[in-house]
């Protein structure tokens, strides 16, 4: 017997998870992410709006880097164990090119440069 | 590049490298971090404009919420797990630019 899944409206949690913006400070600054968004012809009138954006870019940005952490760790886990107890991970092209690659961005090193 | 995209550049270029050491990075190139803000200015902008297109298709002038979420996913971004992002623990807040100058239109 197949399971009857309730129909439900996409983005009405959303629509009322923004209204909880109001006090909610994102990484961006809501001025930068403002001056982009009115750079595009978009004139935010409402703060939570803007909030909204940078949360979902910060989001974008995070989950890249989450993927380049799991590359990195894959590898480093492996084979260079670098300077002792002082590991810090370091984000590299390397690392971020499959990254990338998985959301259909292709990068490429630009030639001639070191 | 005048100061201001110089300057706005630069927040995004902290914000980029906030959100990486939050993951977990502690050391970053400056090619891979510069990309990543690349991005961001390209998506900051896209949203933007994709949004607009929304709003002014339905016959308004002010963007509501619904029309920046369709830009969302439009973008292929997951907008269920937002709020789920939003209230992670441990995120890193920036003191946002205090404007000492009104800027030249």
């Amino acid at each position: 017997q197949p399971v009857k899944q309730e129909p439900r409206a996409p983005g009405v949690p959303l629509v009322e998870f923004v209204q909880q913006l109001d006090d909610y400070t994102p990484t961006i600054p809501d001025s930068v992410t403002a001056h982009y968004l009115s750079r595009a012809g978009f004139e935010p009138t409402d703060p939570r709006i803007v909030r909204l954006v940078s949360l979902a870019a910060q989001k974008f940005v995070s989950d890249i880097a989450n993927d380049a952490l799991q590359h990195c760790k894959m590898k480093g886990g492996v084979s260079n164990k670098n300077k002792g107890k002082d590991k810090k991970l370091v984000l590299t092209m390397e690392d971020l090119s499959p990254a990338l690659a998985e959301y259909g961005i292709n990068v490429k090193k630009p030639l001639y440069y070191t | 590049m005048d100061s201001l995209s110089k300057s706005r550049r630069k927040a995004l270029k902290v914000s980029v490298a906030a959100l990486c050491t939050e993951v977990g990075f502690g050391v970053a190139e400056e090619s891979a971090i510069e990309t990543l803000t690349e991005m961001l200015q390209s998506l900051l902008t896209e949203i933007g404009k994709s949004s607009k297109a929304y709003t002014e298709l339905s016959g308004r002038t002010e963007v509501m919420v619904t029309d920046v979420l369709t830009a969302l996913i439009d973008q292929g971004i997951h907008i269920d797990s937002i709020p789920a992002y939003a209230n992670r623990g441990g995120k890193t807040v920036l003191i946002s630019p205090v404007q000492t100058a009104a800027p030249p239109i």
